[in-house]
């Protein structure tokens, strides 16, 4: 080494390896909380971004809640519930125009029967002329007889199901318990931004669910496909004219995937901010005892001070070997918490989230040196008062102490 | 300017302030030491010998008066000059021999060479002077912790010598050693005088300030004799 003030302090952390390795350990959690937690909230992001993109050119209509009945009112059953009428679906096709397509959509969650096995899911009511709109079916064909149904890819992975498993849908006590049977298996959605998330649903036909459910012509949500991404806007107002006509009383909720989007997103960055909160009072944490580490060493160093300011070293030499001191204990810990987050982090982002296709990616991967960097910060600022003490004492008290 | 002398105490006090009140470590001294002399300095316990001594090693300035070393008042220049003076002008060696527990022999005596040139040392200077003091190679690798209370003196003198100081201050330098080591000692430090140093020792032994020229006595802080 070329720095013998760096050899000093080499030389005095390998004196206290314990200590020093102790100390190091906090900025080691500090560092592993910033950039996994950091990591797990962009990820979380990255993902639902990408999985909402997929519905991004449709628009949803639901029935606004205001239009629900009274408040205590418990009459409601799936017949009466509120939804989108016939006339305002016609409303609807009107103002969307002819290049759009619709979706209207009924769905309600029921309980089911697999060989023996008892389930709960929702159930998606679509016209099989829909279904093809919006779904891709990844294996067996589309629903053709009243009967059939089609199930999502996470349920079907489940229950092991295959193309003509049959599914006994309601509860135990029920007296009619109609049988479905599957002839497909939808591919993959994710969370989709069209809010029909059929990965862990049962799709049936439109007439099968109001046979089943009643509440014919009721829709739970209509789905409006553009054509053009762009013409969102104008499509929304359009119906938004069309519909609610009493603007202190809207008649229905419009909503698309960017307002739901930044909705989704700025409920994630407020999670990352939180948790990233959490990685920096780790740290502060970690600061602390990195902080007493250095006065330890500091004070028991103190009569070697005095020699060494008493024969000549400057000030800043003495600051700049108490500081070295502390930047090896920061890239210590900085570099074990570095290795640690690659590990945690990817753990934890492939528990969490189920994939790591962006972990990699630079906006998640750069909370790592990030946090490094931060974590050696820490230390560097912890150092500086030990080291500015041990630079200002007197020489001759300091030859004095014991 | 030929007669300024090497140093100079001008009425020089050093007042130390306690809570039980003003105490004066150092009434107002007067001396001039002049280049190749040798001074042993003497007096009962707690008379200001050490004091003294940290004044001429720039540790500490005066409280009042003024003294000159190598023709500057210390207490005018800055905290750097005086840092810089220690190093270059000074050697001084200690009664605990104060080396730094962490670095070898070698390093030891290195590491005043290291603060000046702001380099590793190249020269063999090092090497040189601890052969001087009688240490080979595996010796000088030694922790000063692995080395007798002589054998520390003897690299504490080879340190304080290296970087060519025109003074050398030994306060009570053989206070720790047994008598034939610290005649030893002595041995060395003679030799250094006679190669041209100026050697101030305090000493609670005759028999050692016989080696000097001259010999001051302190009492309560101001001069005897
Ligand atoms: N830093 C200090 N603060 C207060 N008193 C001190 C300090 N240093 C020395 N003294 C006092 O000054 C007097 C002279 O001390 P010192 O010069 O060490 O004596 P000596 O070396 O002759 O034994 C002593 O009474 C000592 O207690
Ligand atoms: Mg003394």
């Amino acid at each position: 080494m070329k720095d013998i003030f760096f050899d000093l302090s080499v030389r005095s952390v390998r004196l206290n390896l314990m200590r020093s390795i102790l100390a190091s350990i906090g900025i080691v959690i500090g560092v592993v909380a910033i950039s996994s937690m950091g990591m797990l909230g962009t990820n979380m992001q990255l993902q639902v971004k990408d999985q909402l993109s997929a519905g991004a050119d449709t628009i949803v209509i639901t029935a606004d809640a205001v239009r629900m009945g009274p408040t205590g009112s418990s009459s409601s059953s799936s017949s009466s519930a509120t939804g989108i009428t016939k006339t305002q679906l016609n409303k609807i096709k009107l103002a969307a125009g002819l290049t759009s397509k619709l979706v209207p959509v009924y769905s309600t969650t029921t309980q089911f029967t697999l060989a023996s096995t008892p389930g709960r899911s929702t159930v998606y009511g679509l016209n099989p002329d829909d279904i093809t709109k919006f779904l891709t079916i990844s294996n067996g064909t589309n629903i053709g007889g009243i009967n059939d149904a089609l199930v999502g890819a996470t349920f079907a992975t489940n229950f092991d199901l295959k193309i003509g498993n049959r599914i006994r849908i309601g509860q135990d006590t029920d007296t009619s318990r109609p049988v479905l049977r599957i002839v497909g298996i939808l591919a993959a959605r994710g969370m989709s931004s069209d809010n029909v998330n059929t990965d862990n649903a049962i799709i049936v036909s439109d007439d099968w669910y109001t046979n089943q459910y009643g509440g014919k012509d009721v829709y739970k949500q209509v789905n409006v496909i553009v054509k053009d991404i762009n013409t969102i806007p104008d499509v929304k107002t359009a119906i938004d004219t069309k519909l609610n006509t009493d603007q202190k009383k809207p008649a229905v909720r419009i909503s698309d995937a960017s307002s739901r989007l930044s909705g989704i997103t700025s409920s994630l960055s407020a999670i990352t901010t939180f948790i990233l909160a959490i990685g920096g009072i780790s740290l502060l944490v970690a600061a602390t005892s990195i902080f007493n580490v250095m006065m330890m060493s500091v004070n028991e160093r103190i009569q070697e001070i005095g020699i060494l300011l008493s024969i000549g070293t400057e000030k800043g030499e003495v600051r700049r070997m108490f500081l070295y001191e502390a930047v090896i204990l920061g890239i210590l810990g900085a570099g074990i918490g570095g290795i640690s987050s690659l590990i945690i982090g990817y753990s934890v982002v492939s528990y969490m989230i189920g994939t790591t296709k962006y972990f990699f990616l630079p906006e998640s991967i750069m909370y790592i040196p990030m946090g490094m960097a931060i974590g050696l910060m820490v230390c560097i600022l912890s150092g500086l008062y030990p080291a500015w003490k041990a630079s200002n004492m007197d020489p001759i008290d300091a030859l004095r102490s014991e | 300017m030929i007669n300024t002398p090497l140093i100079r105490f001008a009425d020089v006090s050093k007042v130390y302030h306690l809570e039980s009140g003003d105490f004066t470590a150092l009434d107002h001294i007067s001396l001039d030491i002049q280049d190749n002399e040798f001074i042993a300095i003497m007096g009962p316990s707690g008379s200001g010998k050490s004091t003294m001594m940290n004044q001429l090693g720039i540790l500490d300035v005066p409280t009042s008066g003024e003294l000159f070393i190598s023709g500057r008042d210390v207490a005018k220049i800055t905290a750097l000059e005086r840092t810089h003076m220690r190093r270059d002008t000074i050697g001084y060696i200690f009664q605990n021999f104060y080396l730094i527990p962490l670095l070898s022999a070698y390093e030891n005596v290195e590491y005043p060479l290291i603060l000046k040139h702001k380099k590793r040392d190249e020269s063999g200077k090092a090497t040189a002077m601890l052969k001087a003091v009688g240490f080979d190679e595996a010796l000088s690798a030694h922790r000063p912790t692995q080395l007798s209370g002589g054998q520390q003196q003897r690299v504490a003198i080879a340190r304080a010598l290296v970087n060519d100081p025109k003074i050398l201050l030994c306060d009570e330098p053989t206070g720790n050693l047994d008598r034939k080591t610290g005649f030893q000692i002595m041995d060395i430090l003679c030799g250094l005088h006679s190669e041209g140093k100026t050697v101030i020792i305090v000493t609670h032994d005759p028999k050692i300030a016989e080696y000097a020229d001259r010999t001051i006595t302190l009492e309560d802080g101001r001069i005897a004799a």
